[in-house]
């Protein structure tokens, strides 16, 4: 009897002691901008070790050999990890603080790891301006820079030439009007059923509706960047003319779960639809020969300025690397101008350095030139922590405002009221 | 007291302490694994669902705020959560029925009708609970195309305009209840059988002696006997369908329009956007329901004395 007594004391006890240790310090979170500490100088020495996802794991340690013949003392030791398991796999190393010596990060994370005080904030050796300014922005979580942007990809309209000279359009829309007299035409004169494919709302979305939002002059944040921004009229009226598309039965709205993009495409079914740089080879390929001439790509159709979403990977060193100079001069490396077009012939992704596009070998390609071009316009979403789960909220909006024509206006209240409700999580 | 009283009682003493010492260091492992791995969750969980852990407090497990129920309250007043909850109830109390009516029908074909090629039956029967989702989710998402699906080509035959089974809201439920019947039914099925197995033949020969036909049998003998069998598979099908997490995952991803977002789906997404706290007080509300309805099922289907 008295040892329960003494064991329910015991217990209570730790618990209260357990309860009164929690709480959060009062002063986290308020990070002023920083600046990086500086790299020394010379070559790179020890083993770096780096983690990158997807194909870019498995294609990375051959562009390591370069940077190793030419510090002859360092090792770069890449590991591939799967993007499935990629995310659980950083925020545990994070806690346990397990994390490697640099690695690529999916744009939306950044906010997240900068968040939890996991990143190096870049050096100013580094130089912002060799980047797209959209592709930089993705690296500044709350005014300060954390790593590189290595890649890029941006979204433009495909459209099918052939078609669309039978439609009457012999040079691609620049302006909203255009683009949707266009897609009608394919319909009433060129025989598609769909006149273009957008996505109907549901995960991801948003990157066909905010390019269009942005192209409108559109801010996502505001007071500072310091708060989440959507009921505006830009995004509005963006998202109305997005609707517009649905109600005049120009796209479809109840597009099949597993999408049917490629063949319909080349079967003239969707003659057009929003993508990034990777269908170019996916319509090629489905299409077969002489198919390259049939299509092409557009900017975003501008209402006040033609702006697209920019997306790809960054390219971050960890603030408890025990090597980290040398995992900076790794990083500078991959930020070369001749590295990136190297880059893009080994992997095909689009160089995020200005420079690099100078090289004919992506000049030559006219197609690629225009995501190029598109790139210095285009945007990339705030870096917030919880940019994902405000995001998801937008999505499921918008879903209901394509597929059921709920009224935007009150999408978008609702959007925002969820917005503020999540917090930016900084 | 004389000496070897006294001393004969301290020995039982010492060795009673020996072997309760010996007893403890041989449980020691297990009791060292089974309070880290196993305990040791089940208590941080809890204490994540009355505080406001996010994904950013991981480094610093204890320095988040202490809030109470507010994260139970929060759930009951989140349309999602509602929505979710209502998803998940329509496919436990229509695929649960299903799911046990055709493995009971399988099983009693198996027992009585088919007779040639038997093991073949149960085999295929049986195949698609060993199978991958994965897998079946691509051939199903094959099947229940739009246009050119299996099942939209066989309706058309009969001049059945099929739906868009995944693409629609009110149909996305009913083809994923379909999915799962046809997932699951296998294991019910292979309980079932042994079930009827051991029905003893005498009593119905003995009621077939008294003229009952083969309904009155089965209404009267086969399923009182069952009885013990029946409750087994009604909770552990209900368990699993009350958790269903799956099928939405693979196919539809909670879409279109929220129509197949379960429970055990939005917990997920919500411990994806870092929400720790609120969702492990979401897991917690799921494990209460289960063990509500565990109970419910225990309580209609005992065994009447």
């Amino acid at each position: 009897m008295r040892r329960t007594s003494a064991i329910v004391v015991a217990t209570l006890t730790t618990t209260a002691l357990a309860l009164s240790a929690c709480g959060r310090d009062s002063a986290s979170g308020a990070a002023e901008p920083s600046e990086g500490k500086s790299v020394s100088e010379g070559k790179a020495t020890g083993t770096i070790s780096v983690w990158a996802m997807g194909a870019e794991g498995e294609k990375l340690p051959a562009l390591a050999k370069q940077f190793e013949a030419a510090n002859p003392g360092a090792k770069v030791e890449v590991t591939a990890i799967p993007w499935d398991a990629a995310h659980d796999k950083f925020t545990t190393a994070i806690t346990a603080n397990q994390t490697p010596d640099a690695a690529m990060v999916g744009t939306t994370w950044m906010g997240e790891f900068a968040g939890l005080g996991a990143l190096d904030p870049t050096p100013p050796a580094i130089d912002k301006s060799q980047f797209f300014d959209g592709a930089w922005k993705t690296t500044e979580v709350g005014g300060t820079s954390y790593g590189i942007p290595w890649y890029v990809e941006t979204r433009l309209v495909y459209y099918r030439t052939d078609l669309a000279k039978k439609a009457g359009f012999d040079t691609p829309p620049t302006d909203w009007e255009g683009l949707k007299s266009m897609a009608k035409a394919m319909q009433d004169k060129a025989g598609a059923k769909w006149g273009i494919g957008l996505q109907a709302g549901g995960v991801g979305s948003w990157q066909s509706v905010m390019p269009f939002a942005w192209s409108n002059g559109a801010e996502l944040t505001k007071d500072d960047g310091k708060a989440y921004n959507f009921d505006t009229p830009e995004v509005l009226e963006a998202a109305k003319y997005y609707q517009s598309f649905f109600t005049d039965g120009i796209s479809d709205k109840a597009a099949p779960a597993t999408p049917t993009t490629e063949p319909d495409f080349v079967s003239g079914k969707v003659p057009m639809f929003i993508s990034g740089p990777w269908m170019m080879s996916a319509v090629e390929k489905l299409g077969g020969e002489g198919f390259k001439d049939k299509y092409g790509v557009m900017p975003m159709p501008a209402k006040k300025s033609s702006s697209s979403f920019v997306g790809g990977s960054d390219f971050v060193v960890f603030k408890n690397s025990k090597n980290r100079d040398s995992a900076w001069k790794f990083v500078q490396f991959l930020s070369d101008s001749k590295v990136q077009v190297d880059w893009y012939k080994q992997s095909t992704d689009l160089p995020s350095v200005k420079s690099a596009w100078d090289d004919p070998a992506l000049q030559s390609d006219k197609k690629l030139a225009e995501f190029g071009k598109q790139l210095e316009t285009a945007k990339a979403p705030p870096s917030f922590p919880t940019w994902e789960q405000v995001i998801a909220s937008f999505d499921s909006e918008m879903e209901k405002v394509t597929k059921t024509g709920a009224d935007p206006a009150a999408a978008l209240k609702t959007v925002q009221g969820q917005a503020e409700s999540i917090g930016t999580g900084q | 007291m004389s000496a070897t009283a006294e001393k004969v009682p301290s020995r039982r003493h010492a060795a009673r302490l020996r072997e309760g010492r010996a007893a403890w260091i041989l449980a020691l492992p297990f009791c060292l694994l089974f309070l880290t791995f196993t305990l040791w969750p089940v208590i941080q969980s809890l204490f994540m669902s009355v505080t406001d852990t996010r994904s950013r407090d991981l480094r610093t497990p204890f320095a988040v705020e202490f809030i109470g129920l507010e994260n139970f309250t929060r759930a009951f007043s989140d349309e999602k959560f509602l929505t979710s909850a209502g998803n998940t109830a329509y496919f436990v109390l229509v695929g649960v029925p299903l799911t046990m009516a055709l493995a009971l029908a399988a099983a009693l074909a198996l027992d009585k009708g088919i007779t040639k090629f038997r093991s073949a039956f149960r085999l295929g029967f049986y195949t698609p609970v060993i199978t991958s989702i994965v897998a079946v989710a691509v051939v199903w998402r094959f099947l229940l195309q739009d246009e050119y699906g299996l099942f939209n080509t066989v309706l058309g035959w009969f001049g059945i305009d099929g739906p868009n089974w995944l693409g629609d809201p009110n149909w996305s439920m009913p083809s994923l209840i379909m999915l799962a019947a046809w997932r699951n039914f296998g294991t019910g099925m292979i309980i079932f059988l042994a079930g009827l197995q051991s029905v003893p033949w005498s009593l119905h020969e003995a009621a077939a002696i008294d003229g009952a036909n083969t309904v009155q049998r089965f209404r009267h003998i086969t399923l009182p006997l069952l009885r013990p069998t029946l409750l087994f598979v009604t909770v552990t099908t209900s368990i699993g369908y009350l958790q269903f997490f799956e099928e939405p995952f693979v196919m539809t991803r909670g879409g279109p329009l929220d129509s197949t977002l379960s429970m055990s789906m939005y917990t997920y997404q919500q411990f994806g956007f870092g929400n720790y706290g609120y969702a492990a007080a979401m897991s917690y509300i799921i494990f209460v329901v289960i063990a509500i309805v565990t109970a419910i099922q225990f309580r209609l289907l005992r065994e009447k004395t």
